[in-house]
């Protein structure tokens, strides 16, 4: 069990004023069985209106506008959460048997369809039905995940919040990002329906109680053969105590954190900053 | 002298294939009961006489201002002056098809963007509905306020070889057309006066009221009076001129995007009054230009946060928000099937035989038999992307070929049936050409109301198949004659009414009682079926 404070301060700079905005924010972490979510609270600067709903994906949505005229637009999400978790179970369906459940689910069929994101590479498909001959749905799935965390280097700056899955891995350089929709493509590409986690992840093996530190919106991946199995590529690691899950879709584009739009032709600027401090 | 009829050819029914349905003879010189009145007139009038009443008719056409866009070029929309004539016998099974028809894809919609039931029954593939482009899934959490999607329908029918009525494709996302069937009845009373006074022809202009009727009974519950507003691309669409209309016989404010915006959930209109608050919004616009913050972030024809407000019920957008799917031309496959699913019952008027590529065998059925089929694009309308195989070029064939093996999932084929055909005034006097027909349904939720008759398109090439207005088609008023012993509104259509109908009536019970909203207002409450 562990507690976590995740403050999330995100927006927008422009160079001028922008007399109108509309947006979305998904900062806000799912209820679910393994997540506790104590406290939430959005603060927008400057105030307008806002309206939060749960989208297709089952993603707590904030739309909000901001109708006077501003040249800086900030978000700040805080939340509290704790993480339970029961070591997950080793989901156990053969081929066939996954192939005969995801013909009558949509969200099963949403999980193995390709997106033009995650169109996956050719040389990485080979890789994925090779192993998935002589080996389960479970265990090609996290062999292809050890192959992405191998054949990949971590590096910010070299691909950008559009790039798809064969841009990144073809320099094999990327990030969280490239690595899960690296990841679904080849997943997808055998039949194993899998899915876009965005969250948060505490940067530390051992974090230190008290203390508070930068993190990152982060991204893994989930697969389901039978249940659902959640796996980071990005750091080869399972999704236990460290992973704060926002929503599950089919991409990045199906829960970016943020999106908009703004009245005027003026060049606007990003900032993210991502506070984690666990409590507990 | 009389010679509209001079060379006519006679459907015979010879060795090769089988000939088009002439639905105004049934042999040489046989003319069908329906069309004996008309085949009268027409007999005893000469070329000159009949090009002379439809000339003054294409100048009060555009004068009006009637016009379609064909190929970049504003013309006058051709109306034939030759109608086509339905018996009210016949009508009623078209009547009762179509309404049966809207019933099930209304069913399908709520399904699909609800609890998803007929995809985990297996009644219809989950593939198919996640892989439609127009499945939106951004309209998940719309709930119409009085259960309704399709607010207005267009579903495309067509007889075959045998005369047989058949369902070619349906369009409850924005089908257009409507203004055509008002404008040509109004020409059309002027054309040939003299049928109108021997025939009891049912009346359409009381489309607009029934389509207002639908639109105020889609307001968000709690709205007594709602404002009502009919939202345009603008100018430059090719039905701007039926955006017009509708707007101006509803006494509704036509609307573009910039004239709407969304605050604090709710949408107003600029007004030179100050912001006004809109409460039900019939949009002429598609889906993906709706709002630039769900869709495509460049488009100015609809405010931001317009879903939202509709999915908070603030607003009701009339069409809904992702209908497109049911147009789907592989989910049309499946109507039978839904037909009997959700509603337990055979379908009314059939579907055309379609191929659906990626099962078994039928893609490789369909390459080998390409130069005999007709093959569409499955979100295709308008007769866009739509390959006649027997009048195809190699080219055009090889090309297709790739496409298909490419993409199965996007494309449809059928056979080539020879749409049935009506005498129309080409050059050489009176020919058969290909015709289908577009009835306009209107659910008000209450009830499904099919303005009698529809938009009869024509296609005027000889042996030209597609008879779609952006192909540069024409049209003919469409009358369904004859008397519905159980209705006691029909009447035989006097001389009074002709001339309110030329001057540009609606129909005899325009305007709205009091009472007639306050209805409206109670049924809304009631628990939808």
């Amino acid at each position: 069990m562990s507690r976590y404070k995740i403050v999330h301060t995100t927006g927008f700079k422009y160079e001028a004023d922008v007399a109108a905005s509309y947006n979305e924010a998904r900062l806000l972490p799912v209820r679910d069985d393994r997540q506790i979510v104590f406290s939430t609270k959005l603060d927008i600067e400057p105030h307008g209106s806002s309206h939060e709903y749960f989208d297709y994906f089952k993603t707590r949505t904030l739309m909000f506008e901001v109708l006077e005229p501003h040249r800086e637009l900030t978000i700040t999400a805080t939340t509290n959460v704790e993480l339970r978790n029961p070591m997950p179970e080793t989901p156990t369906l053969d081929w066939p048997s996954m192939a005969a459940l995801v013909v009558s689910s949509l969200e099963l069929t949403d999980a193995v369809a390709q997106t033009k994101r995650t169109s996956p590479p050719a040389d990485l498909v080979r890789f994925a039905k090779r192993i998935a001959k002589t080996n389960s749905p479970h265990e090609t799935a996290l062999a292809v995940c050890a192959k992405v965390f191998s054949d990949m280097t971590y590096r910010h700056g070299v691909t950008g919040v559009h790039s798809i899955a064969t841009e990144a891995w073809n320099n094999k350089i990327g990030v969280c990002q490239d690595f899960a929709h690296i990841t679904l493509g080849a997943l997808r590409a055998v039949g194993i329906p899998a899915r876009y986690v965005s969250g948060y992840l505490h940067p530390s093996k051992q974090p230190q109680i008290g203390e508070t530190v930068t993190g990152e919106s982060h991204a893994w991946v989930e697969w389901w053969a039978g249940k659902w199995f959640a796996y980071d590529p990005t750091n080869d690691v399972h999704v236990l105590e460290r992973h704060v899950v926002i929503g599950r879709a089919r991409d990045y584009d199906d829960l970016p954190p943020l999106r908009g739009v703004y009245a005027g032709p003026h060049q606007s600027e990003l900032f993210v900053s991502v506070q984690i401090t666990k409590e507990g | 002298m009389a010679d509209l009829f001079d060379h006519y050819p006679f459907a015979q029914p010879s060795g090769g294939a089988t000939p088009a349905f002439d639905e105004m003879f049934s042999g040489a010189g046989k003319v069908r009961p329906s069309y004996k009145k008309i085949h009268e007139t027409l007999a005893s009038m000469t070329q000159d006489e009949l090009r002379g009443r439809t000339e003054a008719l294409a100048d009060s056409y555009l004068a009006q201002g009637v016009t379609f866009d064909f190929a970049g070029e504003e013309r006058p929309f051709p109306l034939d002056a030759v109608p086509r004539v339905i018996e009210k016998t016949e009508w009623n099974t078209l009547e009762a098809g179509v309404k049966q028809r809207v019933q099930v894809l209304e069913a399908f919609l709520a399904d699909i963007y609800g609890a998803q039931n007929a995809i985990r029954d297996g009644v219809i593939p989950a593939a198919l509905v996640a892989s439609s482009a127009h499945f939106h899934r951004a309209a998940h959490g719309i709930d119409p306020a009085n259960g309704v999607r399709i607010q207005v329908s267009g579903i495309d029918l067509v007889r075959d070889e045998a005369g047989a009525w058949r369902v070619l494709e349906d369009n409850v996302r924005v089908p257009s057309g409507v203004s055509y069937v008002i404008s040509n009845r109004r020409v059309m009373a002027q054309t040939l006066p003299e049928l109108f006074q021997q025939m009891r022809i049912q009346p359409v202009g009381e489309y607009p009221n029934r389509l207002l009727a639908a639109l105020r009974a889609a307001a968000p519950s709690g709205v007594e009076d709602p404002v009502v507003v009919v939202l345009t691309p603008g100018v430059y669409n090719s039905a701007y001129f039926e955006h017009t209309l509708l707007a101006r016989l509803m006494g509704l404010e036509l609307v573009e995007g910039r004239d709407l915006f969304c605050s604090g959930g709710k949408v107003y209109m600029r007004t030179t009054a100050g912001a006004r608050r809109v409460d039900v919004i019939y949009r002429r616009v598609d889906d993906e230009f709706l709002d630039p913050l769900a869709f495509r972030a460049d488009s100015v024809l609809g405010p931001p946060g317009l879903l939202t407000a509709a999915r908070l019920g603030n607003v009701t957008l009339a069409n809904a928000v992702g209908n497109g799917v049911a147009d789907d031309k592989l989910v049309y496959t499946y109507i039978p099937e839904l037909t009997k699913y959700y509603l337990g019952q055979e379908p009314i008027i059939e579907n055309v035989k379609t191929w659906r590529l990626e099962e078994g065998e039928s893609l490789q059925e369909v390459l080998d038999r390409l130069d005999e089929l007709v093959v569409k694009p499955v979100d295709g309308s308008g007769g866009k992307g739509l390959v006649v195989g027997p009048r195809a070029s190699k080219k055009e064939l090889d090309d297709l070929r790739k496409r298909l093996i490419k993409d199965p999932r996007g494309w449809i084929a059928q056979p080539v049936i020879q749409l049935s055909t009506i005498p129309t005034l080409v050059d050489q006097g009176l020919r058969p050409r290909h015709a289908d027909l577009r009835p306009f349904a209107v659910n008000s939720g209450d009830d499904i109301w099919v303005l009698p008759g529809g938009l009869t398109r024509v296609a005027l090439p000889e042996g030209e198949l597609v008879v779609n207005s952006s192909q540069g088609g024409g049209s003919k008023d469409t009358w369904v004659i004859g008397v519905d012993r159980t209705s006691t509104k029909n009447k035989i259509q006097t001389n009074s009414q002709v001339s309110s109908l030329v001057a540009g009536q609606t129909s005899a019970d325009s305007g709205f009682s009091r009472q007639q909203e306050q209805q409206q207002q109670i049924q809304e409450t009631k628990p939808n079926a």
